[in-house]
């Protein structure tokens, strides 16, 4: 068959066996993660997996139109996958770090609020953009009515394109997405501080205020790394342009999730090495 | 209460600063032509329409900005450990990465223009030396403004990460809102402004940018000035509202109830944001109306 001859559709198709063998790499990590560091170091690993499967997940819902979107071609924000997530999650990331001493759950509520706003404040901004500047209404190309307000969608399209702008329920979905991304990077970020915390006073041979900023450094390092990793994995699965939570490939969703937990798990798993051998 | 007072200072001089950087990235990118709208600029050659714009996306604007913001933050930082005074540490540090941004740009514009060369785009060396050094001066007040951002929150509010890392983090952000902003408006409404005004570029005019200005061939610096006046300051409230209101509501409201102050501040400022995208996008509906009658459901 040639690649003409070829079906389109197996960009949305999963692959069982993949999944299967994503699943067994899965408990190979974690295997690995309890022989090396029982306890915390497999604390922070199921942590790290926990989080890097909230970006993948949270990144799915934001709306990205890519170059299309530039041109108001198609819906959605016109930059990267990868770099919107990344951006929204870093801010996130910020502001979780800030409230890390006051404690798990709301350094991670945090982090959360944090994505969501930046997610927010762009999205709106986009409209603005869109509709201030360049005269032109919001308009979804794979939907009829907008799933959250009921707004019809066809007729607000113009001419030659996919539509463009941000609907409503893809405004949702940014903000959903930020929530998730930023919540996803503090937990992470969280889990390695701890870990280091305890670990690093004894590799290092030094007192834990001493190691408090290096603690901080590579956890934050290791943090927005893991960031881009998941953010670029889902981005992948996206194949580049994705409108929101009613989009036709929100429904890849399974498959990234199980990617991000194996990407995650190696890139944890390195993480954890670097302070038990 | 002094010290909140303090806090809202720093913070209001933060987001004035992001307010100017957001402005800046937008219109350095324009000048340079990076993020998504370059598309057009490596297109129009293949299509037919050889042209007079500077052409240097390799990398997206938040990857390129957070690359450029951490080299300078993480510069000022070592010049800090020097003992250099602080002013001129950040100075230092942006001018040295200003000079990575350039190297950037000019090996971008000669390498795509270059692999250009069968559809007959020449290389105008006299757009290298004029664009560059304009597209570096924008980046330099982008990137200085920036990190200076990145010290006030690292020494004046406190934040634990060090500086390069908060380089890192707010060049992403700095990217991610210029390019989510700014890009609309010099795609559509200046590459294609021979297309008509409300409504999005018909796929079928790809690559047909306008190529022509006022007098003689239209270059980049033309770009500039006309995204400058809207694209620009729209990028500049974007980067600003994100860095002063995230500062905000932790500085003022964890003083008043740690932790959950800010967050309970920042749900609302979502709220607050979601109704004033409501707001214009039914305002768009209403005053601009359907491009088309809208098609009647069958009855039943």
């Amino acid at each position: 068959m040639t690649a003409v001859a070829a079906k389109p559709a197996a960009g949305s198709a999963m692959n069982p066996t993949a999944m299967v063998v994503g699943v067994i790499l899965l408990i190979i990590l974690l295997v690995i993660a309890a022989f090396v560091s029982p306890g915390l170091g497999l604390m922070a690993l199921i942590g790290v997996i926990i989080g890097g499967v909230l970006i993948g997940f949270g990144v799915h819902f934001v709306p990205v139109g890519g170059a299309p979107a530039a041109m108001g071609q198609a819906p959605g924000i016109a930059t990267g996958v990868a770099m919107l997530a990344a951006g929204a999650g870093l801010a996130g990331l910020f502001g979780g770090a800030w409230a890390a001493s006051q404690g798990f759950a709301i350094a991670i509520i945090t982090g959360g609020v944090g994505g969501g706003m930046m997610m927010a404040i762009t999205c709106m901004m986009v409209n603005f953009v869109y509709v201030f500047g360049m005269g032109i209404p919001a308009a979804s190309g794979k939907v009829a009515k907008d799933p959250i307000t009921g707004d019809t969608q066809p007729e607000y399209k113009s001419q030659g394109t996919e539509g463009h702008g941000l609907p409503f329920v893809s405004f949702v979905g940014g903000v959903t997405g930020g929530i998730l991304g930023g919540a996803g990077g503090t937990l992470i970020y969280l889990e390695l501080l701890s870990l280091y915390q305890a670990t690093l006073p004894n590799v290092m041979n030094a007192s834990s205020a001493q190691v408090l900023p290096i603690a901080v450094s590579v956890a934050g390092t290791f943090a927005i790394g893991m960031f881009l990793v998941n953010a670029v994995l889902t981005a992948y699965n996206i194949t580049g342009t994705i409108e929101g939570p009613h989009d036709p490939k929100f429904k890849r969703w399974p498959r990234a999730i199980v990617a991000s937990a194996v990407a995650s798990a190696l890139c944890g798993l390195v993480a954890i090495l670097i302070v038990t051998i | 209460m002094e010290q909140i007072v303090f806090g809202i200072g720093i913070t209001a001089l933060a987001g004035a600063l992001a307010t100017v950087a957001g402005s800046a990235e937008d219109t350095e990118s324009n000048i340079g032509s990076q993020g998504d709208p370059n598309s057009q600029v490596q297109l129009a050659p293949q299509m037919g329409f050889v042209h007079r714009i500077f052409n240097k996306a390799v990398a997206g604007e938040p990857p390129a900005y957070g690359l450029w913001c951490a080299l300078g933050a993480g510069l000022a930082w070592a010049f800090l450990a020097m003992q250099i005074n602080a002013v001129l540490a950040i100075v230092l540090g942006s001018l040295l990465a200003v000079f990575v941004q350039g190297i950037y740009a000019t090996t971008a514009y000669l390498g795509r223009t270059a692999s250009l060369s069968k559809f007959g785009q020449p290389v105008y060396v006299d757009i290298l030396k004029s664009m560059t050094t304009v597209a570096m001066a924008h980046a330099f007040v982008a990137i200085f403004c920036t990190v200076t951002i990145c010290y006030l929150i690292n020494v004046a509010l406190g934040h634990p990460f060090p500086l390069p890392l908060l380089g890192f983090i707010w060049g992403i952000t700095l990217g991610a809102a210029g390019s989510a902003t700014g890009n609309p408006y010099y795609g559509k409404e200046r590459q294609y402004q021979n297309q008509k005004f409300g409504a999005g570029v018909p796929i079928s005019a790809s690559g047909n940018i306008v190529r022509y200005a006022e007098a003689g061939e239209r270059n980049s610096l033309d770009n500039g000035f006309f995204t400058a006046k809207f694209g620009g300051p729209a990028s500049g409230l974007c980067f600003g509202l994100i860095v002063f209101l995230e500062l905000w509501r932790t500085i003022v409201f964890d003083n008043i109830s740690p932790g959950i102050g800010a967050i309970v501040v920042g749900i609302l400022i979502i709220l607050i944001f979601t109704v004033i995208d409501r707001y214009i996008e039914v305002w768009a509906r209403k005053n601009y109306g359907p491009y088309t009658a809208p098609v009647k459901e069958a009855a039943p």
